[in-house]
Parts: C-alpha cells; structure tokens; sequence
C-alpha cells in the first residue's frame, strides 16, 4: 500500500483512552500513510478544522475529558461542531463501544456522521480501508 | 355533588310525606319482628354460602335475631338522612367483610319484604291505609337494599383500585429491574470493548510487522498486558457484582489479625506508590491491632482497592493510613451495637467533592471518568467494596482530607469479640 503521492491527508483523532488513540495513529501512519492529529481539546481542534489542515475526523462518542463552553460535549455534538468550523465537508467516522442495538442508528442520525465503526478496532489495513473510502466519497 | 341517598330518594320518589307515613304507621309493625327474625334465621343458614358465615352456635343466631330486629325498628325511624345512609351502608360492610355477595342480599331482602307484606295484610285491614303503607314500605326497603349493595360497589371499587396500584408498583419495578439490568450490560459491554481494542490492536499491529523497531513493538507489548490486566480486573469485578446482586456472594467470616492483614495488603501498593514518589504512612504500625471478625480475603481485597485509589489519585504527598475505636454512640448506631474499629485511609489526592461522596459507591460511577480512564480502573471496586464491608457488618464512607485536600476513607470492621465463625451469603 504506497502513501499518495501527493502530501499526506491529515486524520483529526478525538479519543479519551490513550491507549487507543495510539493504534488508531499507529495504525494510521503505518498501514496508510496518513498523518494524525491526536487531541481532546477543542480549541485546538478547531484551529486544526479552520485552517483547512484536517482531512477527515475519528470522534469517539463518549468523551470525558473533553469541554466545550463549560460543558463535556461527546462526539455527537463534536461532530456538528467540527463541520460548522470546517472550510469544506469534512467526513466524519464515529468510533464507538457503545455496541448495543440501536446504538448506530441513533448516533448515525443525531451526529450526522458519514461512517460508524464499533469497538474494538483492530485492523489497521480495514481501518484505513474505511478512511480511504470516505476520503474518496468526499472528493 | 348530590349524596347517594338524597340521589336514590330522588330516584325511588322517597317524599317528606313517606316518611311522615312510615313513622307514624311503621310501629304499628314492630309487634311482628320477633317472628320475622324468627322465619329470617330459620331460612338463611340453607343459603349456599350460609355455612361460611355461620359459627352454628346458638348464640350467634340469638344475637343475629336481636340485631335484625334492631334494624327493622331502624326502617321506621322516619329520619332518612345522611347518618341513616352511613349505617345502613355499614351494615351491607359488615356483609362485605365476611365474604357475603351481593345476589345473598338480594334474595335475603325478599324474605323480609315477603313476610312484611304477610304482616300488612293482618295489620292494616283498612284497604286505604294499607295500599299507602304497601308503597311507601316497598321504597324504603329498596333505599335499604340499594345502601347495602353500594358498600359492595365501594368495596368493589376499592379492591379494583388498590390491585391496580399493586401492579403499577409492580409493573414500575419491572421496568426499572430490567431497565438497570439493560443499562448495566450495556455499560460493561462498552468498558470490555475498550480494552479489548488495545490488546487487540496491538497485537495485530505487531503481527501485521508494521512497527518501526523491536522497541517499539516491546512497547505496544507492554501496552497489550496493561490492557490485558485491565480487563482482568473487569472480569473479576463483573462477576463479583454478579455474585452480590444474585445473593451468591459467599463470606467466611472468622478471627482474623488486623496485622496480618495490612502486613499482606500493603506491600501490594509498595511499588505504584515508589513509582510516583509517594510515601505510604503505616500509622497502625507501632500499635497493638486486635482481632476482627471478618473475611480475610475480602477484607484485603476492599483493602486493596482503597490504598490502590488512594495511590492512584495521589500525584504528590502521601498516602496514611490510621486506625481508632470510635466512641460508643457511633458505634452503637450503625453497627448494631458490635464494637468496630475503624480504619482510615487518607491521601493528600485530588480529593472527591461532597455530593460524589455518595454516588462514588454507585456501580460504574467516578468521580471524574476523564481520571480514571487515563488511570485505569472498572468503576465497580467501591460498588463491591461497600457491599463486602456491609456483609462483615461494618460500613464505609468517605470525607475529605483533615486538611482540607485529598480524600479520607473510612471503613469500620466489627472486632472478634468471641470465638465465632460464620459463613454470610449476600
Ligand atoms: C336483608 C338482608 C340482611 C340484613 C338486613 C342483615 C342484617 C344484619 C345486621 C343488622 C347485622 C349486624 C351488623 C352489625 O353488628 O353491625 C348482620 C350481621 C350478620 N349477618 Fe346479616 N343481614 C342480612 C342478610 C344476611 C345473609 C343473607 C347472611 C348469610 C347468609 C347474613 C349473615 C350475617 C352474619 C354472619 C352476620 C354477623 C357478621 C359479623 O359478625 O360481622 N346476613 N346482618
């Protein structure tokens, strides 16, 4: 799988376990040569969003560390806010453990985003299989 | 609103002027109701439910005959009231009460009304007054019955009612049972996946060959075990908070040394502590500790569980831990009058603030679960450690620090009183 020729499309990751953060940048960097922004905190997301500097962003659905305005938002109203601050469409795939049933539909619908993987995630090349593809569905 | 009787007055055209007719007419009938009582009780022990109700004993009849007298006389009172409603209506109750239906009543009602109308006759030759008479008998004794009945709707009504609200208490546990039971699932679904995906992911990282170097992959490798070891902890806090809340949490309660006990658990936080430069304080050391009755085991595990988070959410200072017998009256109050002796742990951590004090205990609950989930931990172990001190019979609790910083937790731990060994299930 050689990287694009062009410079590398930039992956926004907002996730609360360290840990997993980690394989998805890993996992990203390695197997598809993208570059990751990993962070919780929004006002540097959004200085990444504005600047045009993010491709596509992974939110995980519960964040517990993460305020916006004085309160923790998840990754359902990240991603409304993400999009309102992003130049052009930014793709956005939600990752979740939240595995019970109905639980995609539901934040598919209520975060407006384009994909949903549930946890665990453990595939680098099927992980950047799904980004590739949405990339190529937003161009 | 109109009352019941004022309403079946209307109803059955009950005047003033029957009620003039019945009270100076009636008495002239009271002459007859010791036979009538007679004929009553000689026919109603064959009604079908009759031997229910019956005692047999001669006494009762002989009362029951009185009483029905009594409530012939209260026909011609001549005063049809609102207090005449209320025991009339009393005494269909009593009939309630001892399981009569209604279909008896009715029937019974027409051996009264059946030997009165005999009585007219012989009474009242004149046709007049006896046609007058007949009429307005006829509606009181319809007022009569129709009073009893209703204390059969009513009591109808009410059964009706409380049985519904029975199975809309039951109904609303049933619902918050399984509710919980589906949020719980659906929380320790969502805490196994996290893990797994680091175990998983890295592992598969490895084998994929798509580190950049031996140290890295050893690194992703430390990773895999911590996360490994995480869900362990999981798996065993699941299935003791299964174990308690299906009641088969098993203690074996015995003569246990408080010494030996901290002696064993507190190596245990010997080398987290080191690693974040704590120093853990064993102000117990130099004292004589006794005896507790309690489960060693369990009794390190909650142990273990309070040094570890009081280890965990400590960044500087230290981690103390104190023991002392609390006064009588606190004793006596919560602990069923068995003396304890309480143990503190106490860090100079970020601390907890007052209204999580409680809900901390809660399962799932954190203080802040942006800590936790940087600091590892299942959210379940004060869930599980309250419930196995309760089981011991002590308690546990938390307040904030003596200065004003970090956490204090408490727990009391009954003392072996006497040579006794018990096994407690939840
Ligand atoms: C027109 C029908 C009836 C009238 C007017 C009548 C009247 C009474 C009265 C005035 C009492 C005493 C209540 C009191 O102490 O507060 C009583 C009690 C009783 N009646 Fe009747 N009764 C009737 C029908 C029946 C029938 C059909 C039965 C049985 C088949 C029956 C069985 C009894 C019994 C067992 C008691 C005693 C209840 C007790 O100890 O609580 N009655 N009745």
């Amino acid at each position: 799988m050689p990287p694009p020729a062009d410079t590398p499309r930039c992956i926004l990751i907002v996730e609360d376990h360290p840990l997993v953060a980690k394989f998805y940048s890993l996992a990203l960097e390695r197997a598809g040569g993208f570059t990751c922004v990993v962070t919780e905190d929004v006002t540097e997301m959004l200085a990444y969003v504005e600047a045009g500097r993010v491709d596509l962003a992974i939110l995980d659905v519960s964040l517990s560390g993460t305020e916006w305005e004085g309160h923790t938002i998840d990754g359902v109203e990240l991603a409304h806010l993400l999009r309102e601050h992003a130049p052009s469409r930014l793709p956005i795939l939600l990752a979740t453990a939240h595995a019970m049933a109905g639980d995609r539909e539901r934040l598919m619908a209520a975060s407006g985003a384009d994909d949903y993987m549930e946890k665990p995630i453990y595939d680098a090349a099927h992980l950047v299989e799904k980004v590739r593809n949405l990339l190529r569905r937003n161009s | 609103m109109e009352s019941f009787i004022e309403e079946m007055k209307r109803y059955l055209g009950f005047t003033e002027e029957d009620a003039a007719v019945l009270r100076s007419l009636g008495p002239r009938l009271v002459k007859y109701f010791p036979e009538m009582s007679e004929r009553f009780y000689s026919q109603i022990p064959f009604h079908p439910n009759a031997f229910r109700v019956f005692t047999g004993s001669e006494a009762q009849i002989q009362r029951l005959k009185h009483t029905l007298q009594l409530w012939a006389a209260g026909l011609f009172r001549g005063i049809y009231d609102e207090g005449y409603a209320q025991e009339r209506f009393q005494i269909g109750y009593r009939h309630v009460r001892i399981g009569l239906e209604q279909k008896y009543m009715i029937s019974a009602m027409g051996i009264v009304r059946a030997y009165l109308n005999e009585c007219l006759v012989q009474e009242f030759p004149a046709t007049d007054e006896r046609m007058e008479m007949s009429r307005v008998l006829g509606k009181i004794l319809d007022l009569d019955l129709n009073l009893m009945c209703e204390s059969y709707m009513h009591a109808t009504v009410q059964n009706l009612r409380s049985l519904n609200e029975q199975m809309e208490r039951a109904n609303r546990e049933l619902a918050g049972a399984s509710h919980t039971k589906d949020e719980f699932l659906a929380h320790i679904s969502h805490e196994l996946r996290t893990p797994l995906n680091s175990v998983l992911g890295f592992s598969k990282l490895i084998l994929d060959g798509l580190c950049a170097s031996p140290e890295e992959e050893r690194q992703l490798l430390k990773d895999v075990f911590a996360s490994a070891q995480h869900l362990l902890g999981l798996v065993n806090d699941i299935l003791d908070i299964g174990r308690i809340e299906a009641g088969k949490m098993v203690l074996h309660v015995e003569h246990v040394g408080l010494r030996d006990v901290l002696d064993s658990t507190l190596p245990l936080i010997a080398i987290q502590a080191a690693e974040k430069r704590i120093t853990v304080v064993d102000e117990t050391a130099d004292l004589p500790l006794p005896a507790v009755h309690a489960d060693e085991v369990r009794l390190r595990q909650v142990l273990l569980n309070v040094l570890t988070n009081a280890v965990k959410f400590t960044n500087e200072g230290t981690v103390r831990l104190r023991a002392s017998y609390p006064d009588e009256a606190i004793a006596s109050s919560d602990m069923l009058h068995m003396p304890c002796i309480r143990l503190e742990i106490e860090d100079t951590g970020i601390g907890i603030p007052p209204e999580k004090r409680e809900v901390v205990f809660q399962k799932f609950v954190q203080a802040d679960p942006s800590h936790s989930r940087r600091l590892g931990g299942t959210g379940l172990g004060l869930a599980i450690s309250r419930r196995l001190i309760e089981m011991m019979g002590g308690s546990i609790g938390l307040e904030s620090g003596k200065y004003g910083r970090g956490t204090l937790v408490w727990m009391t731990v009954p003392l072996a009183v006497r040579q006794q060994e018990e096994v407690i299930q939840a």
